[in-house]
């Protein structure tokens, strides 16, 4: 039996209090003894901002990177160990900013990786500046005029891409929030959980009560194996702001298509000289 | 050496030059001479300027050379370009389309290279034609050729073997009644060593040091590096992954080698620029990952299918901050080979990232590598298990102690947790803004030069104790070894030195050496005499002077020896 308790670090925590990412880190613990994940068995890597200090307030074996470059680093190690559950948290500057690449190549990989993606739509460590996600017009001390570029919609585009697992979620819903984790761990493939949370610090437009009035769980009678409803859901047509599964279907991930790995993954293989032996004396004949 | 001579073939790009270059290549070889091929092409698929040079000797070679004394040229531009290098007594093969247009010459023979290949069954065997009319003009027997032709084609179709071998005949039949100046009596002797190309040895390489995974992105002249190990990796177990750019490449890696595999990239300064962020993300987190950085001419774009070796001072300095690393380069085949299995093993036994800086000249040239290519009995690990640890539950991945070097976990393997952190971190692998420990976490990183040290060869010397030294690094090897044998023959005394392992710096054989010479000069293709500013900055002796060259193209002999004849009058 895992408990959520196994997951308690001592390390103390640096969040800001009312932070949404509380509500996140609770929501993993829960997930991950839900499914019997024990803190040695799981990778978590993250790049930089709050969001990507996570790993360092619950128990796990962690790479806490660069900022935008956690998803790189999660798919190499991935590759080199393809039995290792790997989780992936960060936030919407880190992700859809300066890691805006790498996400969208990750995603055509179908990496076997679920992305927490802490979206709080505002830059937190360094107090302030729009994020990728910041509404048309907020305004912050960098951008007293208010943003004026259209926000990024990650969930359009990780449909466009053909992501096999598209979710949100809410900071406040922990139950929501746990179930999703859970299931976005089971999937096989990329899986996307973007989510909506609140920054009490330097947000004040998106604010839990702006939340709270727009938050609403995805209509029962959604089809979440309809890409194309899924994409009309992820654009919206009105205020609200649905959360839940917007797509899931599995196919065979980055890892899976490659046959040599069906084995055993690379780090299982022992150093055998004589596979070389033909090779080291070839040339052009 | 009694043969010693040059073969350019020259055209457009897409029209079968190296063919004709490596079938003479492989011909020449089998009769056990001595070849180089050095490739100089433009980056673009079509069109433009292109020409290998082939350089054939009884004795070995290992860089190109400026005499010229046959020339195949398919187009026009290419009699015009290199025409003023042929030697008094050299030809050049032209096409019969061509043949009215190019300046008519005495040392011009028009051969009918599309012509003869239309009458053996297509047009496409033109470059079989011009090979076969060059090696019968220098002398070779035609069975070497057909031998080579036999290698070739025998397993892809029987009637394209024997139209090849038909268009190889109609080759040989052109060169009848012309007598070559340098045409020699073949002794058939059995072939020396293999011929190969610094991309392939640096595959080679990296497949003995153990690599299992490998991304890069597209760039001259790194991609023959990958393009190898793809092709050799059905046979082990490495997989390869085209990153979306270099960022992502070198991130992959110090994934993958965090979770416990060795790995490596290979790109150009441009890339290499990209993955500096990740070369300081491999130094703080400890992680032991291989770069390859294949030099050609910047910055910037620069000239991407040309050869420069002016990235000696970025590699060691580059990144933020101050950490130890491994700085390699290698001059052959055979040290592309080692160094990079070397490169792995150091890497991975100091936690440190290694850099192996090549060039296009190495990695496009084919040399003949004579020397044996061995892959180690064992890869030793470097890591630890649960079994190593009193209680893994405790473990702590930067734990201090002199070496620096603490032993390394790797994640889900066991009861261990691997924290890695790329904040300056404590012992566990926590962020720490702690004042002590970020001095005590500096200070281990830096404490592990001492040991790397004691891995570092000392430079190779050819002809101790001259007065005059020539000191090369890298790719210079061959030109610069060339160059002191020249000079000896004309008298003077002298020597050379050739570095391979740049970085830690061998400051104390260094010295030691360059005590005792007269006066050295460096030779680099670079503008600043980066390896001489280097050897100053470490050593405090200062080169009279310094051969160098920055037009994209590789050094001759020639050019150095004078270089320092004017230099030492």
């Amino acid at each position: 039996m895992v408990s959520i308790n196994d997951y308690h670090s001592d390390y103390p925590n640096h969040w800001c209090p009312g932070c949404g990412n509380f509500g996140i880190l609770e929501a993993m613990k829960a997930a991950l003894a839900a499914l019997e994940l024990p803190p040695e068995k799981i990778l978590i890597v993250s790049g930089i901002g709050q969001a990507a200090k996570t790993p360092h307030f619950l128990e796990c074996n962690y790479f806490h990177s660069l900022h935008g470059r956690a998803l790189p680093i999660a798919t190499g190690a991935k590759i080199a160990n393809h039995h290792m559950t790997v989780l992936v948290n960060t936030g919407d500057g880190d992700c859809y900013g300066e890691g805006g690449n790498h996400f969208m190549h990750a995603i055509r990989r179908n990496i076997d990786v679920t992305v927490l993606a802490h979206n709080n739509r505002v830059y937190g460590l360094t107090k302030g500046q729009a994020s990728p996600t910041s509404m048309e017009g907020m305004q912050t001390k960098i951008q007293p005029g208010g943003v004026i570029m259209g926000a990024f919609n990650p969930l359009a585009v990780a449909l466009s891409l053909g992501a096999g697992f598209v979710a949100r979620g809410f900071s406040s819903d922990g139950d929501q929030l746990r179930d999703l984790i859970q299931a976005g761990i089971r999937h096989r493939g990329f899986a996307l959980i973007d989510i909506m949370q609140p920054c009490v610090s330097f947000n004040q437009v998106n604010t839990h009560k702006w939340y709270k009035d727009r938050i609403a769980p995805i209509e029962e009678n959604h089809d979440e194996t309809d890409r194309i409803s899924a994409v009309r859901l992820s654009l919206g047509t009105d205020d609200r702001i649905p959360t839940g599964i917007y797509y899931r279907r599995e196919s065979p991930s980055y890892t899976d298509r490659i046959d040599k790995l069906k084995d055993k993954p690379l780090t299982d293989h022992r150093y055998r000289p004589e596979l070389l032996k033909a090779l080291l004396t070839d040339g052009y004949p | 050496m009694t043969v010693d001579i040059s073969v350019l073939i020259g055209g457009e790009a897409g029209q079968g030059i190296q063919t004709v270059g490596l079938l003479m290549a492989r011909t020449c070889h089998r009769a056990g001479l001595y070849v180089i091929v050095v490739n100089d092409f433009e980056s673009r698929i079509r069109g433009g300027h292109s020409f290998i040079q082939l350089r054939i000797s009884d004795g070995p070679v290992h860089a190109p050379t400026q005499d010229l004394h046959l020339m195949v040229a398919l187009d026009e531009r290419t009699y015009r370009l290199h025409q003023s290098d042929l030697q008094e007594g050299g030809l050049a093969l032209i096409p019969k389309d061509d043949g009215d247009t190019m300046v008519q010459h005495h040392q011009c023979k028009i051969v009918d290279f599309a012509g003869l290949a239309q009458k053996a069954g297509n047009k496409i065997l033109s470059n079989t034609v011009a090979a076969g009319t060059c090696l019968a003009l220098i002398g070779a027997p035609f069975d070497l050729f057909e031998n080579v032709l036999k290698t070739t084609f025998e397993q892809v179709e029987e009637k394209r073997l024997a139209q090849n071998v038909q268009a190889a005949q109609y080759g040989y039949a052109a060169a009848e009644e012309h007598t070559f100046r340098w045409s020699w009596r073949w002794d058939r002797t059995s072939p020396k060593g293999r011929l190969i190309d610094g991309a392939h040895a640096v595959a080679l390489g990296a497949l003995a040091g153990d690599c299992r995974f490998s991304a890069f992105y597209p760039m001259s002249p790194a991609t023959g590096i990958i393009q190898r190990l793809v092709d050799m990796a059905a046979a082990v177990p490495l997989v390869v992954e085209q990153a979306e750019d270099e960022l992502a490449a070198v991130n992959m890696v110090i994934g993958a080698a965090f979770a416990g595999v060795r790995a490596m990239t290979a790109t150009s300064g441009g890339g290499f620029s990209l993955m500096t962020e990740g070369l300081g993300l491999a130094a703080i987190t400890e992680t032991p990952i291989v770069i390859v950085n294949a030099q050609r001419p910047g910055p910037a774009t620069g000239l991407p299918t040309r050869t420069a070796q002016a990235d000696l001072q970025f590699v060691i300095h580059a990144s933020q901050d101050e950490f130890p690393r491994f700085v390699f380069a290698p001059g052959t085949p055979f040290e592309a080979f080692t160094v990079t299995a070397r490169a792995f093993e150091l890497s991975d036994r100091f936690q440190v990232p290694a850099v192996i800086l090549v060039d296009q000249f190495l990695n496009d040239s084919i040399f003949v590598a004579e020397e044996a290519f061995e892959a180690p009995e064992a890869a030793r690990p470097f890591t630890i298990t649960d079994g190593d640890l009193d209680d893994p539950t405790l473990y702590r991945r930067y734990a201090l102690n002199d070496s620096g070097i603490s032993p390394r976990a790797l994640p889900c393997r066991g009861l261990a947790r691997v924290k890695v952190c790329s904040d300056e971190h404590d012992e566990a692998g926590h962020i720490t803004e702690d004042a002590a420990i970020r001095d005590a976490m500096a200070g281990k990183r830096h404490a592990k030069y001492q040991a790397m040290r004691e891995q570092i060869r000392p430079p190779e010397v050819i002809h101790a104790g001259s007065d005059i030294v020539l000191i090369s690094w890298g790719s210079m090897r061959g030109a610069m070894i060339e160059a002191v044998n020249q000079l000896r023959a004309d008298g003077i005394n002298c020597g050379g030195l050739h570095m391979i392992d740049l970085w830690p710096f061998p400051d104390a054989a260094m010295g030691e050496i360059l005590e005792k010479a007269a006066q050295f000069f460096v030779v680099e293709q670079n503008r600043t005499a980066q390896l001489g500013q280097l050897i100053r900055q470490q050593t405090g002796y200062r080169y009279a002077d310094a051969v160098l060259k920055t037009n994209g193209r590789p050094m001759c002999a020639g050019e150095i020896t004078e270089a320092i004849k004017t230099k030492l009058k």
